[in-house]
């Protein structure tokens, strides 16, 4: 399975590279994919709860906004 | 001498002759004047000397003087003496008003026309300049002196009080490090050897998206860990609104959560002042404007401030998507002096 693709310019020689990650790259790469992903999810899930929580209480959002007001 | 018409068999004397010779040569024995005087026949071929304290002229007529006739006009005197067209046309490149020591010669060209060559006695200059380019300017006490000829694109400018090459002072100004920009791709793009010599880093991210919903992260030389990026939000929406937070993915975090879609034109600008100082961290800058990815679908501002934990000189910003990869984008890396 080909690893993902990264580019790299250089300034002095104006040249440009693109090439696969080598392993310390991927694996430093899927790491943070990991947390991305759990990043990601912890939004979705903030996001669901505050849909949820707006629709039991019957109010859109700019209501909900003037609470803090 | 005056100019002579000589006959068959007519004896010169010794002294004659020597007075002939030095009419020849531009010399003579003057006839002397003191007051303003009007040309006469006899003073073809020889030397008028004006020699009054005030001004004078000396005149000249027609129809007493032929073709290749002269005569030498001096001024000893304080006053100033002016050779004067009477009747006849007199012509010269320079001056007829003769001030004391100057001079010249009236060559009759026609018995009614002449032309004053004059000789000002002027001091002159010598020449100080002995190569091309070389230029003249004031030194002590006004002596003349070379400057030689700067460098390509050097200006004229003072220093000390005389004039000398430079180099231009340094104005304000961008100058674009990656030529033509960078076009995004692959999971992060990095801007590599990035010179030293400027004072900031200005970077423009350009219409920028990624295959899956994304965020748009920079990397101080390629640095990932979280810790060394301490993150001041301050972004239209989201929880941490206001915040300071660890970032806990590493880099600077340009836009949250920014939508997919090519036609969102999301633009972020990033400034890192005394980026090439090796003593202190560094603080970065980054203002964006994107599509969010969650929620309803709305434009958003973040303007975030970062303290990033390198002393080492930023030699390299990567734009990493921290999902999916680029499919569009340009980055352009600036140096500001």
């Amino acid at each position: 399975m080909s690893k993902p693709k990264i580019r790299i310019y250089d300034c002095e020689t104006n040249e440009t590279i693109d090439r696969e990650m080598n392993s310390d790259e991927f694996a430093k790469y899927e790491t943070e994919q990991l947390i991305e992903a759990k990043r990601k999810a912890e939004i979705d899930t903030l996001a669901s709860a505050k849909s949820a929580l707006l629709k039991k209480l019957g109010i859109t959002a700019e209501e909900a906004a003037l609470l803090n007001a | 001498m005056a100019k002579q018409t000589f006959t068959t068999g007519q004896v010169l004397t010794a002294a004659q002759m020597t007075s002939l010779q030095q009419t020849a040569m531009g010399g003579g024995s003057p006839i002397q004047k003191t007051a303003s005087y009007v040309l006469a026949a006899d003073d073809a071929g020889t030397v008028i000397q004006m020699n009054s304290a005030s001004s004078t002229t000396i005149t000249v007529n027609t129809a007493l003087f032929s073709a290749g006739d002269s005569v030498q006009i001096q001024n000893i005197g304080a006053g100033v003496c002016t050779v004067t067209a009477g009747t006849a046309t007199v012509t010269t490149a320079g001056s007829l008003a003769l001030t004391q020591w100057e001079g010249g010669t009236l060559y009759f060209t026609s018995a009614s026309a002449a032309i004053f060559f004059d000789i000002v006695q002027s001091g002159g200059m010598t020449n100080p300049m002995n190569t091309s380019g070389d230029t003249i300017y004031g030194g002590a006490s006004g002596t003349p002196t070379r400057l030689g000829i700067g460098s390509t694109g050097n200006v004229l400018t003072v220093s000390g009080g005389i004039p000398s090459w430079a180099a231009p002072a340094a104005g304000g100004g961008m100058t674009l490090l990656n030529s033509g920009g960078t076009a995004l791709s692959g999971t992060t793009t990095t801007i590599s050897t990035i010179s030293g010599s400027y004072n900031d880093l200005v970077i423009y991210v350009v219409d920028y998206y990624a295959s899956s919903d994304f965020g748009l992260y920079c990397l101080i030389n390629g640095d990932t860990t979280g810790a060394n990026y301490q993150q001041f939000v301050n972004r239209g929406t989201g929880s941490s609104n206001n915040a300071f937070v660890d970032n806990s993915t590493g880099g600077v975090d340009c836009t949250g959560y920014a939508a997919k879609s090519a036609d969102n034109d999301n633009f972020t600008y990033i400034y890192i002042p005394n980026y090439a100082n090796t003593v202190s961290k560094k603080v970065v800058n980054s203002i964006s404007g994107f599509i969010q990815a969650t929620g309803s679908a709305k434009a958003v501002c973040n303007n975030n401030t970062y303290y990033a934990g390198t002393t080492a000189a930023v030699t390299s910003l990567g734009f990493k998507t921290t999902v999916g990869t680029w499919s569009g984008g340009t980055v352009y890396v600036y140096g500001v002096k």
